[in-house]
């Protein structure tokens, strides 16, 4: 079955306002998303902004902060679940958790599957 | 959508849990000046665990997991943040090392780390509204979105308690210490109101969905058993415990399958809670050593009377009236001579009680208040006379209540009309 990339932005500071049972109750429902039988592969990635490596026009590789100096939301994770189709996919995502903490979801088909 | 597995379920509450007692532990590592940092540390802690575990899965001993992060992030905060709180609380960190949640040891500290924190919220020098405010977000884990829920206030009023609170303890430089002699006895006083008001406001009748509520009983429960354990306990303390665990034990039969309000008489006393009415009986018991009579004694006695009775005709009404003229002397309310009046009408009958109600019905703070005219209602109707009871029920309905005391009074009314 073909296999998508959920990508998760969100901005951490939302994640400051909830309570301790609210943030439980955050816990289990992504808990709950990680253990669906379409769910591949899910993975969190570090906050802090990390390092943006590219090429300078004067050819050489230089790292700058970034890339999150201009936007709160972080790619904050990703998962890689199994849908029929595109259309299939998105309508999974729709009910990701992520969606009801302020986040967004970007789904990519991974090519090959 | 499939159901989430039990695996996908947290033990109820634990985050609200750990957090109470993670914000008394480090409060008492870094000092009360520096409650929030405590309180940044364990909100830190619990982030991380929301963005681990759902990838990682949930360590074995997650108490143990959540103070230990959060202690290594204190680390880091107080490294971070030196010249603000000195080298001495790192010191005191390192010092702290004790082992971990679930150990006998640590879990007799935290108990206590917690009922110091208690006594610090509640202390006198802090605004009384505040104290609960405080109580609620420090020992109890209570987000101020579900504090602001449960007194129906807006967040921003609580926010400014919080702040207020706060201030209040770093200025007058409140510490963790438990007095002794006759101040130990007037801040457990404080404490044990402060429980108390959290578990009425939890208590008063409400719509049976609102958890949130019922969760200020439980939790009043639980800090008035921290304090009863304790070695300052009193018997006044045991009498709080145990008038709250005999109410509370009465919650689930409270209201029907529609929501709609059971009276105390017609309840179904198989749904009432057998666990709680034995600790109720229990701390009812230790609560009689001494000579003191608190008003908690009588509200407990009143309450275990209910409970002592097999169904409702054999209710020792005689007993109850003891008690409310018992705590009406204590408590000379008016709202306790009300709920006297139900007991007097099952004694002497309605007409006498009725002329007690008339008396409370010039009192200014019961004039508005829907109860008196739902008791007057109740007992004219038993004496037959139903157009002045519909009228008392109506003018009740014009007043402010709750949705299904609502219902409850159309229902009364409804029973005017008929026979």
């Amino acid at each position: 079955m073909p296999q998508y990339m959920l990508l998760l932005y969100g901005d951490p500071s939302n994640w400051a306002r909830l309570s301790p049972e609210e943030m439980q109750k955050a816990t289990e429902k992504y808990m709950a998303w990680t253990k669906k039988p379409f769910t591949k592969d899910s993975h969190r990635l570090g906050e802090d902004a990390g390092r943006v490596i590219r090429r300078a026009k004067d050819g050489q590789k230089r790292t700058t902060d970034g890339p999150y100096s201009e936007t709160k939301e972080v790619l904050g994770g990703y998962y890689t679940i199994e849908a029929a189709s595109y259309d299939d996919a998105v309508k999974l995502a729709l009910e990701h958790p992520q969606l009801d903490y302020g986040g967004t979801i970007e789904v990519r088909h991974v090519w090959g599957t | 959508m499939s159901e989430p597995t039990e695996s996908n379920v947290l033990l109820e509450h634990l985050f609200r849990r750990q957090a109470g007692r993670m914000v008394a532990y480090f409060t008492r590592l870094f000092g009360p000046a520096h409650l929030e940092l405590a309180e940044e540390t364990v909100q830190d802690a619990m982030l991380r665990a929301l963005q681990t575990w759902p990838y990682q899965g949930v360590p074995e001993n997650a108490e143990a997991w959540l103070f230990r992060v959060a202690r290594n992030m204190a680390i880091d905060a107080i490294r971070r943040n030196r010249f603000l709180v000195g080298d001495a609380m790192l010191a005191g960190m390192a010092r702290s090392e004790e082992g971990e949640p679930g150990d006998p040891l640590v879990e007799e500290q935290l108990r206590d780390d917690e009922l110091r924190m208690i006594f610090m919220c509640c202390h006198p020098e802090i605004s009384r509204d505040a104290s609960i405010a405080l109580s609620l977000k420090t020992a109890s884990g209570f987000g101020v979105r579900e504090i602001a829920r449960a007194f129906l206030a807006d967040e921003a009023t609580i926010a400014q308690r919080l702040v207020r609170a706060k201030r209040q303890i770093r200025e007058r430089g409140l510490t963790l210490e438990i007095p002794h002699g006759e101040e130990l006895k007037q801040r457990l006083d404080s404490v044990l109101e402060v429980i108390y008001f959290v578990f009425n406001e939890g208590y008063t009748a409400h719509e049976g969905q609102d958890l949130i509520r019922q969760d200020l009983c439980a939790e009043a429960l639980r800090l008035g058993r921290l304090v009863a354990s304790s070695s300052i306990a009193t018997p006044k303390a045991h009498a709080l415990v145990a008038l709250m665990a005999l109410q509370a034990a009465r919650l689930p039969a409270r209201v029907d399958e529609a929501g709609d309000l059971v009276l105390l008489e017609s309840q179904d006393r198989n749904r009432w809670d057998r666990e709680l009415i034995g600790l109720g009986f229990h701390h009812l018991e230790l609560s009689m050593a001494g000579d003191e009579v608190s008003e908690y004694h009588a509200q407990a006695g009143i309450a275990a009377t209910h409970a002592r009775a097999g169904d409702a005709e054999s209710i020792d009404w005689p007993l109850i009236l003891e008690f409310y003229d018992r705590l009406l002397a204590i408590n000379p309310s008016p709202v306790v001579a009300l709920n006297r009046a139900v007991a007097l009408a099952k004694v002497r009958g309605a007409d006498q009680a009725l002329a007690e109600i008339e008396n409370l019905a010039r009192e200014p703070k019961l004039r508005d208040y829907y109860l008196l005219l739902a008791v007057r209602g109740h007992l004219l109707l038993e004496l037959g006379c139903r157009d002045e009871a519909a009228r008392n029920f109506n003018a009740a309905l014009e007043l402010p209540c709750s949705e299904p005391e609502r219902r409850f009074l159309r229902r009364k009314l409804e029973a005017c009309g008929e026979g």
